[in-house]
């Protein structure tokens, strides 16, 4: 128990210090966080708005690749991103392995099937009468869609957070391609993963403390937009 | 004018609506009635270029128009359950006036007036969940209105709504075809509403027009007779005769003009005899006359008569005096 209290005590020093490599890691893996969030939710939650709305050919079995994705093993995506992204890979010639980018893009690819899948599931919850109403009084496609949207906008608030959520909480894809360089690609999950093995179990739970507040700090904030939102 | 040429609409490879034409004048007030699933939503939900008809053609003014479009500007629905945005009254109300690039000024000015004239001044601040089920119908009604279109469709405008509020709903309706050129169609089940305020009620009936008058139209499953074609099909809690030679799920119709209207039960070779109490009286048409009226009875399942004015008098009726209906069981039309 001495050893667990210890390390609180010292979580508690470095924070309060304002370590500097304690804030830098937690800095870069909030850039990569919010970069890879909005790349994903960028791409995702259109992606899913289609995938519910939208009646194609092979729709049934574009939702089953989005939703199997959801549980691909990041290491193993960690390791196909690392082929592709290595010297004698296609992607070889960009220079991204053991970069923060080369992070951001696993992170990106991890959290794209998440933001897809649960705004697909999001905007299928959403009555089909608000569609058909906005069509009739003489909303166009986009509006249309922006009407749908609003509706499912507390569902869609929750898609960001578990894309973040997500994002921050990785690690096998971050330490495959990132290579965990520190001051360079060294991220809060990572570098707990580090510490710990190293027996520096202080700094470890300083860094996994800041993890948590991130991601407390992101669920206050939704909360807070969806407290300003009515039914 | 608003028109369904050849009209032939599939859900799932089963045909639910199936129209040679229907047309909507301008100006015009047409009620569509017919049971549960004869198709009156699909048929409005086409008129309103919301969906496209599997086979056939949506016309407006003459030109073939599709889903979509500037077309759907000019008629707007009003489903039997509506739905409002997540917004206030208000912000609902404005929501069609904002997509149509409406100024500010103006859209205050048509929405302060529409719900002026539904009644509905006072839920303008309010939010969906903060309305009743007849309050969200009278605002769905004056959200369409506010757009001031050429086709107004309704969707049994009056599901939702007590007596009182339906009566004023139609007269707002009354009111907006009076001030301004608006052709209203209208789906329902209530035959007394569609005479009362239509101009002319046509029947729908397993997705087709059908050949009969309105009335009395049930959806039925006909019992296997020991003998002969004499058949009886539970209708409500009344059991109606009918000749045929068919059995299982069929449509019964009884013409109105088929039905013997009395005080007392007639000694008589009708099949059908069934006492109930007059639930009410309209006069067809615009001005109400004419000299038929529509008497309808709950006799254990609401039944429309057509009888003359003399008769009326001479019977005494009115809503809520005992009354008779009888009818032969070769009366019964089977489809």
């Amino acid at each position: 128990m001495d050893f667990l209290a210890e390390g609180f005590r010292r979580a508690l020093a470095l924070l309060v210090s304002g370590d500097a490599e304690v804030y830098g890691i937690a800095l870069l893996t909030l850039r990569i966080g919010v970069i890879a969030t909005v790349l994903a939710c960028g791409l995702g939650i259109p992606l899913g708005f289609v995938l519910a709305t939208r009646p194609f050919w092979g729709r049934r079995a574009a939702l089953t690749v989005v939703n199997t994705a959801l549980a691909f093993p990041t290491v193993v995506l960690g390791l196909l991103l690392y082929g592709l992204l290595s010297r004698r890979g296609p992607l070889g010639a960009a220079g991204w392995l053991y970069t923060w980018q080369a992070i951001a893009l696993g992170d990106v690819l991890l959290a794209l099937p998440i933001a897809a899948a649960l705004a697909a599931a999001a905007v299928h919850g959403v009555d089909p009468r608000i569609r058909r109403t906005a069509e009739t009084l003489g909303a166009g496609r986009w509006r249309t869609a922006w009407t749908v949207a609003r509706e499912a906008r507390f569902a869609l608030a929750a898609v960001i957070t578990t894309a973040f959520g997500h994002v921050v909480a990785e690690i096998g894809s971050a330490m495959t391609v990132g290579g965990n360089i520190r001051g360079q690609t060294r991220t809060l999950t990572t570098a707990v993963a580090l510490y710990t093995s190293q027996g520096d179990f202080g700094l470890a739970l300083a860094l996994g403390l800041i993890l948590l507040l991130l991601a407390l700090l992101v669920n206050v904030a939704l909360q807070a937009l969806q407290g300003r939102g009515h039914a | 004018m608003l028109e369904l040429m050849d009209v032939r609409h599939e859900y799932d490879g089963r045909v639910v609506l199936h129209l040679e034409r229907f047309a909507v004048p301008p100006g015009a007030a047409i009620a569509v009635v017919g049971p549960n699933g004869s198709g009156k939503s699909t048929l409005l939900r086409l008129l309103a270029l919301l969906e496209r008809p599997t086979h056939g053609r949506v016309l407006l003014d003459g030109a073939v128009v599709t889903a979509g479009g500037a077309a759907r500007r000019r008629v707007t629905l009003v489903e039997q359950r509506p739905i409002l945005f997540r917004a206030t009254v208000r912000e609902n109300l404005e929501f069609g006036l904002q997509v149509r690039g409406i100024r500010r000024a103006e859209v205050n000015r048509r929405v302060e007036n529409v719900a002026a004239r539904l009644g509905i001044t006072p839920l303008l601040s309010r939010r969906r969940h903060e309305l009743s089920d007849g309050e969200v119908q009278r605002v769905a009604v004056a959200r369409a209105l506010a757009l001031e279109p050429d086709v107004l469709l309704l969707d049994e405008p009056a599901s939702s709504a007590d007596r009182a509020a339906a009566l004023s709903l139609y007269r707002a309706l009354a009111d907006e075809r009076a001030r301004r050129p608006l052709a209203v169609c209208l789906a329902s089940h209530q035959l007394e509403d569609a005479y009362r305020w239509a101009d002319d009620v046509r029947a729908l009936a397993d997705g087709r027009l059908s050949p009969v008058t309105p009335e009395n139209l049930f959806r039925v499953e006909l019992m296997a007779a020991a003998s002969g074609d004499l058949k009886h099909a539970c209708v409500g809690t009344v059991e109606i005769a009918a000749m045929t030679d068919r059995t299982g799920p069929a449509i019964l119709a009884v013409p109105p003009t088929d039905i013997f209207v009395s005080r007392e039960p007639l000694a008589s070779s009708a099949r059908n005899t069934f006492q109930g109490r007059v639930t009410g009286l309209a006069r067809r048409g615009p001005g109400g006359g004419g000299g038929a009226v529509h008497v309808t009875a709950d006799v254990g399942v609401e039944l429309i008569a057509v009888v003359t004015e003399e008769a009326v008098r001479d019977l005494g009726l009115v809503p809520g005096s005992p009354v008779v209906f009888s009818f032969k069981a070769s009366a019964v039309r089977v489809f």
